[in-house]
């Protein structure tokens, strides 16, 4: 992690006073450089659906509050959004395949990697944390692996998604609220131990 | 802290509970994610310029205002963004039922729009955009 995107973030006083990783019940991890795709398509229209899908090569979800995991991770927006979640250096390939797929189709794709930031939240008090900024029921009986939503954490609007049973929760913000939504995050997080870290992902 | 009067005070509860909105196609949220868009089924008149001034006004400004059960417009703002009517009651703030604006209802967990078709007159769309 440079020093330079801890302080963009406005990380620098929780990765000063953090807990080590093993202590924490909390894990939040930063990964700054995610590509994100949003896509507007009818999805009435089979065939840009099935031309997307095999695109992607994996199924654009259909069901409201789902998202599916493969090469990429394709959250469930609204019955006519998507939000793709993908390397960042696949991004610009991916922009370049689907709109080419989707050029005959009433269709949009837009790049807004920059946008956006994506936060990994897991720890065996994940939820719990999670749950005090949340209206929804974060319950893994009620929010499962396979299950997004977008909602309000702390008055911030996020794209919200159960990954696994860790449990291993992500929350994509604004890059203009990361900062915010971070130290909130720091602030619920307290009481319960946690370790903040920055990561690049391929 | 709510210092409204007690008697204007619409809860039936006694106390101003938070609203549990069906949004029809992400399901019941809290009401924080939504925003109220004004009374529902205002149509716009096609010839406004037909109009006397008395009946613009009337399009413009007055509305029913009813004291019971109101069909109102909501937008999913924090979730789906897709405006939706809802039929609630003014007194007791108890929701009967939500319905998409083209009178179909997606069918439950699919956030398909094209399934059973209500019965209830459909709602128009027009006044959406001018705000609210």
């Amino acid at each position: 992690m440079s020093e330079s995107t801890a302080r963009r973030h406005g990380l620098e006083p929780f990765l000063a006073s953090a807990e080590s990783a093993a202590q924490a019940r909390v894990e939040i991890r930063v990964v700054s450089n995610r590509g994100f795709l949003n896509l507007r398509l009818d999805q009435g229209d089979g065939a840009a659906v099935k031309d997307t899908t095999q695109v992607l090569g994996q199924p654009l979800p259909l069901a409201s509050n789902t998202c599916t995991a493969g090469d990429h991770r394709v959250y469930w927006l609204g019955p006519d959004e998507w939000l793709i979640e993908t390397g960042a250096d696949r991004a610009a390939r991916l922009v370049s395949e689907l709109s080419e797929a989707l050029a005959r189709y009433h269709a949009a794709l837009n790049d807004v990697s920059g946008g956006h930031v994506a936060l990994c939240v897991s720890g065996i008090d994940a939820r719990t944390v999670l749950a005090k900024g949340c209206t929804l029921d974060l319950h893994p009986r009620e929010f499962g692996p396979g299950q997004c939503a977008r909602t309000g954490l702390a008055k911030a609007v996020v794209v919200l998604a159960a990954i696994d049973d860790a449990p291993t929760c992500t929350v994509i913000v604004g890059r203009s609220f990361s900062d915010y939504l971070c130290r909130w995050l720091a602030h619920a997080a307290r009481p319960h131990g946690v370790h903040f870290s920055m990561v690049r992902e391929t | 802290m709510n210092t409204a009067p007690r008697r204007w005070r619409t809860s039936a509860h006694g106390f101003n509970a938070m609203l549990l909105i069906e949004c029809p196609w992400c399901g019941p949220r809290a009401e924080t994610e939504f925003s109220y868009g004004g009374e529902a089924g205002i149509v716009r008149p096609p010839d406004p310029d037909a109009l006397s001034d008395a009946e613009w006004a009337d399009y413009l400004f007055n509305r029913a205002n009813p004291r019971g059960a109101h069909r109102e417009l909501w937008n999913h703002t924090h979730g789906c963004r897709r405006w939706f009517a809802v039929e609630r009651d003014t007194v007791t703030n108890q929701i009967q039922r939500s319905y998409t604006l083209d009178g179909t209802a997606p069918e439950p967990g699919t956030g398909s729009g094209t399934a059973s078709k209500l019965t209830a007159e459909s709602d128009t769309t027009s006044r959406i955009g001018s705000g609210g």
